[in-house]
């Protein structure tokens, strides 16, 4: 991983995001008003919104304006990523770059209005052209692709909540397989809009006792959990082989060692109570890396702050990892931010990326209250320095979908 | 019919067309979950049907006090007179 970019509610941009991070900052907020809709009807009134967001800001010219907002978010991130690893795209083979894009919903800022429209004025001639383009999951993978002039393989992985850390895994993939020299990775999702936001509701997935409170409700494993915020945002992580970043004399923040896919095959919005599928994912991939459980010193968990998935994924750790569970640092992103879906896997890989370069280890926000089940050691309401050699990053998606990737300091 | 029967016989209707299923062989006493065979995200889908039918809405702290047929029901009626005690929320959809 040689470069890094950020569009978040903590930061645009890697620096303001890590500082905010590290500092513990809340992105979570009252939910905007959606126009007309009346917004008590919502259970839950929280979501860790970027606000403000103009793309004009960052990015000049058509594409940028013709793509939906997470399109936009993920041009804006890739921008700095590849600013951020010196590369010069113009100088390299356009045929050994590709792009691995992670989406979870599409392009709801454009959909929602237009079904809305469509249906209620019984116009169908009148659809605006640009939909199918802006809807498709691909328009960011495709955006990104026409932004760096990547003509390599162009993939959109869909898989919820899951879909970028499956990205960064097969972009690894691709590079191994020599199928690419250099792989922007990226996660992107902006779907806080009416009837998405309802859904999510309708399915009780969403906090709902803290909306007098937004920044306490995204809480992992805190004994008042009460379900995750819903967040927007995009990641992108510049990957390319190892040989192709010392040539350059590039600078890595840390290599992706190895990665796991598997399925449940069980339900599709619950995961397994027992947490052996996910322990089993977490051990395969260590298992890829030629890494122990021991060797572990840094997790950034999935971590949403639902009641069940929290626990789950702890129980999952311990059973995996015995006496270390008691010793490894870990972190709950998703408290600084709420849930990204399609971003989270992307953002959670930068975290990893800074982490391993740096030491340092941001804070669990809302860690105020401890659930007994949940409890380790490693997790901290405070900021924690310590040496990590070896960092996993847990990603679970509805579909009954799970995904763990491993990052090791790279050692040059 | 008193008002009490009619709500018990509305939730058993629901369920029994939620479920696809003859009314009678919907016991008051089945739970929902280990009779019913409803997992949490059907029980979340046929709740959305009761909200809809008996015009309420159901807090999620609410929903680990139903296990039975019988404990909605008498949800139900309790609406109408005071707002139930809420517990923790239970195995909600996540991931």
């Amino acid at each position: 991983m040689t470069g890094l970019g950020v569009t978040s509610a903590i930061g645009i941009g890697v620096r303001q995001f890590w500082e905010a991070a590290l500092a513990g900052r809340s992105g979570v907020s009252k939910l905007s008003a959606f126009e007309s809709m009346p917004m008590e009807a919502y259970r839950s009134q929280v979501a860790g919104q970027i606000h403000d967001f103009a793309v004009g800001q960052y990015l000049v010219g058509p594409l940028a304006e013709r793509v939906d907002r997470f399109a936009q978010f993920a041009m804006v991130a890739t921008k700095e990523a590849v600013a951020d690893s010196a590369l010069q795209l113009g100088r390299e083979d356009p045929y050994r770059i590709g792009v691995m894009v992670g989406a979870g919903m599409g392009g709801m800022v454009i959909a929602e209005p237009e079904y809305h429209r469509v249906y209620q004025a019984l116009r169908p001639n009148r659809v605006v052209p640009n939909f199918i383009p802006e809807v498709t999951l691909n328009s960011a993978s495709g955006a990104l692709a026409i932004m760096c002039g990547a003509k390599g393989p162009n993939l959109t992985i869909s898989t919820a909540c899951s879909s970028s850390a499956h990205a960064i895994g097969l972009a690894r993939d691709a590079i191994r397989a020599g199928r690419a020299d250099v792989v922007i990775a990226a996660g992107a999702d902006a779907s806080i809009v009416p009837l998405t936001f309802g859904g999510f509701c309708s399915l009780r997935a969403l906090s709902t006792t803290f909306n007098d409170s937004p920044e306490k409700a995204s809480r992992p494993f805190s004994r008042t959990r009460d379900g995750f915020v819903m967040g927007e945002g995009a990641g992108a992580l510049i990957l390319e082989s190892l040989d192709h970043a010392r040539k350059r004399d590039a600078r890595i923040y840390a290599e992706v060692a190895a990665y796991a896919a598997t399925s449940e095959a069980h339900h599709m919005v619950v995961p397994r109570e027992d947490g052996l599928e996910i322990a089993n994912t977490m051990s395969m991939a260590l298992r890829n890396a030629r890494l122990r459980p021991g060797q572990v010193d840094y997790i950034n968990a999935h971590a949403t702050s639902t009641p069940i998935g929290d626990v789950v994924e702890i129980r999952a750790i311990k059973h995996l990892f015995q006496r270390r569970a008691n010793q490894v640092a870990i972190n709950a992103t998703k408290s600084l931010m709420g849930h990204t879906l399609g971003a989270a896997g992307a953002l959670a890989g930068i975290v990893c990326a800074l982490t391993v370069d740096s030491g340092l280890i941001h804070p669990t926000l809302n860690y105020d209250d401890p659930d007994p089940d949940c409890a380790l050691p490693g997790i901290s309401r405070r900021a924690q320095e310590r040496s990590v050699q070896v960092a996993l990053l847990n990603a679970f998606g509805f579909g009954s979908n799970n995904a763990t990737v491993v990052f090791k300091r790279c050692l040059t | 019919m008193t008002a009490d029967t009619d709500v018990a016989l509305r939730v058993r209707e629901a369920l029994a067309q939620y479920l696809k299923r003859d009314v009678a062989t919907i016991k008051p006493s089945d739970s929902l979950r280990d009779d019913l065979g409803l997992d949490s995200l059907a029980t979340i889908e046929l709740l959305y049907q009761i909200e809809e039918a008996f015009d309420v809405e159901i807090p999620d702290t609410d929903l680990p006090s139903l296990v039975t047929v019988a404990d909605v029901t008498t949800y139900l009626q309790g609406r109408t007179t005071q707002a139930p005690q809420g517990a923790a929320k239970p195995n909600l959809p996540s991931r």
